[in-house]
C-alpha cells in the first residue's frame, strides 16, 4: 500500500513537472502572465482608482468580488466552528475562588451555585496563577498591537497590508489576552454575542457596499457610483470604497479568529481553556 | 432589470449573512430572512432564463470592469437552466424541510440557515460565473459549508463521514486550482472566454495538457465519478435531512455542469476529441461507473445509502454522454442534468418524509409503509419509475438520448450498461416496494417491547412540496421535446 502511494505521488509529481517544461523563464518580462493584463493594472490603477498600492486595488476593486467571497469563507469557518463545537450544557462541578483569602472551593453539587461578586469568583480546574511578568508585559503590549492593527487596516490602500492582515493582528491581540491572563478574562471583556455579530457584520459591510452601488444605479461593487454620497471626493471615491470594504474584512477576520480560538481551546464550553 | 444576474447570487448571500447576524438578536427572524433571499434568487433566475431565451446570452460586469481586467458573469441557455434548478430546489427544500430541521438541528437552526444559504450562494456562483478563479472561490465556499453540514448529521458517524469528505474534497479543489494556475502561466488570463481564445492555437502544449487534466480530474473528484466516489455515500447518508435533500440533487449535477462548461467553453471540442482522443477511454470509465454504482447499490441495506449509490451510477450516465463527442450524447447529458435534479430531489423528499416519521430507514424498517404514508410513497414510486426510466416520466427521455448517442458513436458497451443499470434500478426499487406493500409492519409484533409506534403521514407542508416535485417529473417528461428544442439544441449550436 505504501509502495502504491509512493508510485502515485511520484507519477503525479513527474506529471506536474512535465507541465512546467513549457513555462516561461523565471522573471521573464515577456511571459504571458506579465504581458496580458498586468500592464493594465500597473499603468492604469492610479488613474482609475487613486489607490497608490495596486495590489490592494486588484484585490479589492478589480477582483473585489472574489475577495468578498474569501471573506465569506472565513465567516463560514467561524460559524461552522460555532455550530459543531459550541456546547451549551452546564458543567457538573464548579470551582470557586474565595477572593479575599485566595482559597479555592470545589463544589461537586451541580445545583449549588455560589453568588459571583466581591467575595467569590469563578475558577478553572487546572488553574495556575498567571505569571506576573507575562501579565504585565502583555498588558502593556496589547494596546500597541491593537493600534498597529488599526494602522494596517487603515493603510491598506497605501502600503502593504489591509483587512485580512489587520484583522489577524487585532484578533491575535485578543488571543494574547486569553493566553497571558486566562480565557475567562477574555470572555468577560469580549462577549460571544459581540463576536458573533461582528463576524456577520464585517462581511455584511462588504456585501452591503456592493449592494449600495446597485441601489445607486451601478453594477455590483462599482464604487465609482458612490460619488454622490460623499461630495467633493469624486476622484478618490474608489479608494474610499476600498477602505470601507477593508474595514469590513478586518472586523470579520478579527471576530472569527477570536471565536475559533475560544471554541477550540475550551472545547466549546467557553469556561476554561489551556 | 439588468441586475438580475448578480441578484441570483447576492440575494441568498446577503440574506444568509443577515440570518447569521439576527441569530444573536432575534432568533425567529432567521428563517423568514433566508426564505426571502432564496425567493428573490429563484425569481431572478427565472427572469434571467426568460431574458436569455428571448435575446441571447447576458454578460454582467462586476464592479463595472470589463473582462479580462475584472470578473464577469456570463449567462447562456445552459447555465440559465441550471440556475433556475438550483435556486428553485433550494427554495422549495427550505419550505419542505422546516419541520425536520427543527427536529434534527434544534436550537441551532438559526446559524444553520446562514450556512445553508452560503452553500446555495456557492452553488449558484459556480454556475453563473465566467471566471475560472471566481469559480474556485465559490467551490471553496460550497465545500466548506457542506463539510460543516455533513458533520451536523448523525451524531456518531456524521463527523467521520465529514472528515473523509474534507480530505478528498480538498484534494479535488487543489487539483482544480493547480490547473487554473497552469492555465494562468500559459495565458495570463483567468476569464474563461479569454483563455479559450488564447489557447486556441496551442494544441501540443504540455502546459495546457497538464492544466486540462488537472482541472477535469479535480472536478471529477468533486462530482464523485466512480473511482473517486468513496466519500459520497457516507457523507450524504449521515447528513441531516434538510441538507441531504439539496446536496444529493444539486452538488454533483452542478459539478457535471462545470465539467461541460470547461469542455465546451474553455478547452473546446476540437482539443478534447480531435487532438487528445480521450473520448473512448472516458466513455469506458463512465460505463464502469454506471455498472459499479448499480452493483454497489444492490448490496445496501439502508435506503438512503442505496440512493446515494444510484447517484454514483447516474453520474456515470452524464459523464459518458458528455464525452461521447457527438451532439446526441451531449444533449442527453444536459437533459439528464435537469431530469436527475428533479428525480433525486423527489426521491430524497420522500425519504426525508419517511425519516421524519420513522427515523431509521433500513429497508426492513419500511414494512407496511404504503398503508401508513400513502402520499409519500406515491411520490416515491413516481420518482423511482423515473430513475428506472419508465415513460412518460422524464428519466426515460434523457436515457433515450444517451442511448442514441452511444449507438451513433458505436459505443455499444455504454448503451448496454445503461440498460443493465435500468434493470438493476428496477430490481432495487421493486424490492423496496414489495417490502413496503406486502409485508405489514404489524404493531405489537416488533415494537411490543417499547410500546406500539403509530406511524402517520408526514406534515402537509412536506407532502405538498414532495407531491409537486414528483408531478413535475411527468410534466418535464411530456415537455422534453420543448426543452431540448428551446434550450439545449440552440445552446449546442
Amino acid at each position: 500500500m505504501r509502495l502504491l502511494a509512493f508510485i502515485i505521488v511520484t507519477l503525479t509529481g513527474a506529471f506536474l513537472l512535465y507541465g512546467t517544461t513549457e513555462f516561461p523563464d523565471w522573471g521573464d518580462p515577456n511571459s504571458p502572465a506579465s504581458l496580458h493584463v498586468s500592464n493594465y493594472y500597473i499603468e492604469k490603477t492610479y488613474e482609475d482608482t487613486h489607490a497608490p498600492n495596486f495590489v490592494t486595488a486588484v484585490v479589492t476593486d478589480y477582483r473585489g468580488f472574489d475577495t468578498m467571497f474569501e471573506t465569506a469563507v472565513i465567516f463560514t469557518a467561524g460559524i461552522g466552528c460555532f455550530l459543531l463545537l459550541r456546547d451549551f450544557r452546564g458543567k457538573k462541578e464548579h470551582y470557586y475562588q474565595h477572593i479575599p483569602s485566595g482559597v479555592i472551593l470545589h463544589v461537586k453539587d451541580e445545583k449549588k451555585l455560589l453568588p459571583i461578586g466581591k467575595e467569590f469568583g469563578y475558577m478553572d480546574k487546572e488553574w495556575v496563577p498567571p505569571d506576573l511578568i507575562n501579565k504585565t508585559v502583555c498588558r502593556i503590549l496589547i494596546p500597541f498591537i491593537q493600534i498597529y492593527a488599526l494602522y494596517v487596516v487603515a493603510h491598506g490602500d497605501y502600503s502593504p497590508g489591509g483587512g485580512f492582515q489587520g484583522g489577524v493582528i487585532f484578533g491575535s491581540s485578543l488571543i494574547l489576552l486569553a493566553i497571558s491572563y486566562d480565557l475567562k478574562t477574555l470572555v468577560e471583556r469580549v462577549k460571544e454575542k459581540l463576536l458573533g455579530i461582528f463576524a456577520a457584520l464585517g462581511v455584511l459591510i462588504y456585501a452591503g457596499t456592493g449592494a449600495l452601488c446597485l441601489l445607486m444605479g451601478g453594477n455590483f461593487l462599482d464604487y465609482g457610483k458612490l460619488a454622490p454620497l460623499i461630495p467633493g471626493h469624486s476622484g478618490h471615491i474608489r479608494a474610499l470604497g476600498m477602505l470601507v470594504v477593508e474595514i469590513g474584512v478586518g472586523i470579520a477576520v478579527m471576530a472569527v479568529m477570536t471565536l475559533i480560538y475560544i471554541n477550540i481551546v475550551s472545547e466549546g464550553r467557553h469556561d476554561e481553556g489551556l | 432589470m439588468e441586475n438580475y444576474p448578480v441578484l441570483i447570487v447576492v440575494a441568498p448571500f446577503i440574506s444568509g449573512l443577515l440570518a447569521g447576524l439576527f441569530v444573536w438578536i432575534e432568533k425567529r427572524l432567521s428563517y423568514p430572512i433566508v426564505l426571502t433571499g432564496l425567493f428573490i434568487s429563484a425569481f431572478s433566475a427565472i427572469q434571467v432564463l426568460i431574458q436569455v431565451i428571448g435575446s441571447g446570452p447576458i454578460q454582467y460586469k462586476l464592479g463595472g470592469w470589463s473582462p479580462p481586467i475584472g470578473i464577469e458573469y456570463r449567462v447562456d441557455l445552459l447555465n440559465a437552466m441550471v440556475l433556475c434548478l438550483v435556486s428553485g430546489v433550494a427554495f422549495l427544500n427550505l419550505i419542505a424541510s422546516y419541520r425536520s430541521a427543527e427536529k434534527e438541528i434544534g436550537d441551532r437552526t438559526g446559524s444553520y440557515y446562514a450556512v445553508y444559504n452560503l452553500f446555495m450562494t456557492g452553488l449558484l456562483g459556480v454556475t453563473i460565473t465566467g471566471d475560472l478563479f471566481n469559480l474556485y472561490v465559490l467551490i471553496e465556499i460550497t465545500s466548506l459549508t457542506s463539510y460543516a453540514q455533513v458533520a451536523m448529521g448523525d451524531r456518531d458517524r456524521g463527523p467521520l463521514a465529514s472528515l473523509n469528505y474534507v480530505f478528498i474534497g480538498v484534494i479535488g479543489a487543489s487539483f482544480y486550482l493547480l490547473g487554473v494556475g497552469y492555465l494562468y502561466m500559459y495565458t495570463g488570463s483567468l476569464n474563461m472566454a479569454d483563455v479559450a481564445v488564447l489557447i486556441k492555437g496551442s494544441q501540443g502544449s504540455s502546459t495546457v495538457l497538464v492544466a486540462f487534466i488537472l482541472c477535469i480530474l479535480g472536478i471529477w473528484i468533486k462530482m464523485a465519478l466512480f473511482p473517486f466516489h468513496v466519500w459520497l455515500p457516507n457523507a450524504y447518508t449521515y447528513s441531516p435531512v434538510i441538507f441531504s435533500r439539496v446536496v444529493a440533487p444539486l452538488m454533483t449535477k452542478v459539478m457535471v455542469y462545470v465539467m461541460i462548461r470547461l469542455m465546451i467553453t474553455v478547452f473546446g471540442y476540437d482539443y478534447i476529441f480531435n487532438t487528445l482522443h480521450l473520448s473512448d477511454a472516458v466513455v469506458w470509465l463512465a460505463t464502469i461507473a454506471v455498472l459499479a454504482g448499480g452493483v454497489m447499490a444492490l448490496a445496501q441495506k439502508n435506503l438512503k445509502k442505496m440512493l446515494c449509490y444510484i447517484i454514483v451510477s447516474e453520474i456515470g450516465y452524464m459523464v459518458g454522454g458528455a464525452w461521447m463527442g457527438n451532439q446526441l450524447g451531449m444533449t442527453g447529458s444536459i437533459l439528464h442534468i435537469l431530469n436527475d435534479v428533479l428525480m433525486t430531489f423527489a426521491l430524497f423528499l420522500a425519504v426525508g418524509n419517511m425519516v421524519y416519521r420513522i427515523e431509521k430507514v433500513d429497508i426492513t424498517d419500511l414494512k407496511g409503509l404504503f398503508g401508513k404514508m400513502p402520499w409519500t410513497m406515491g411520490g416515491f414510486v413516481l420518482a423511482a419509475f423515473s430513475i428506472i426510466g419508465v415513460p412518460p416520466t422524464c428519466g426515460f427521455f434523457s436515457k433515450w438520448y444517451l442511448i442514441l448517442g452511444a449507438l451513433e458513436k458505436g459505443a455499444y458497451h455504454f448503451a448496454a450498461a445503461l440498460i443493465i443499470s435500468s434493470l438493476i434500478c428496477a430490481v432495487l426499487f421493486f424490492k423496496v416496494f414489495e417490502i413496503c406493500f406486502f409485508e405489514s409492519g404489524s404493531p405489537g409484533h416488533e415494537h411490543s417491547s417499547h410500546g406500539s409506534v403509530v406511524i402517520e403521514e408526514a406534515p402537509v407542508s412536506m407532502l405538498i412540496i414532495s407531491g409537486l416535485v414528483s408531478l413535475s417529473l411527468i410534466v418535464a417528461g411530456c415537455y422534453s421535446g420543448t426543452i431540448v428544442n428551446t434550450i439545449i439544441l440552440p445552446f449546442l449550436k
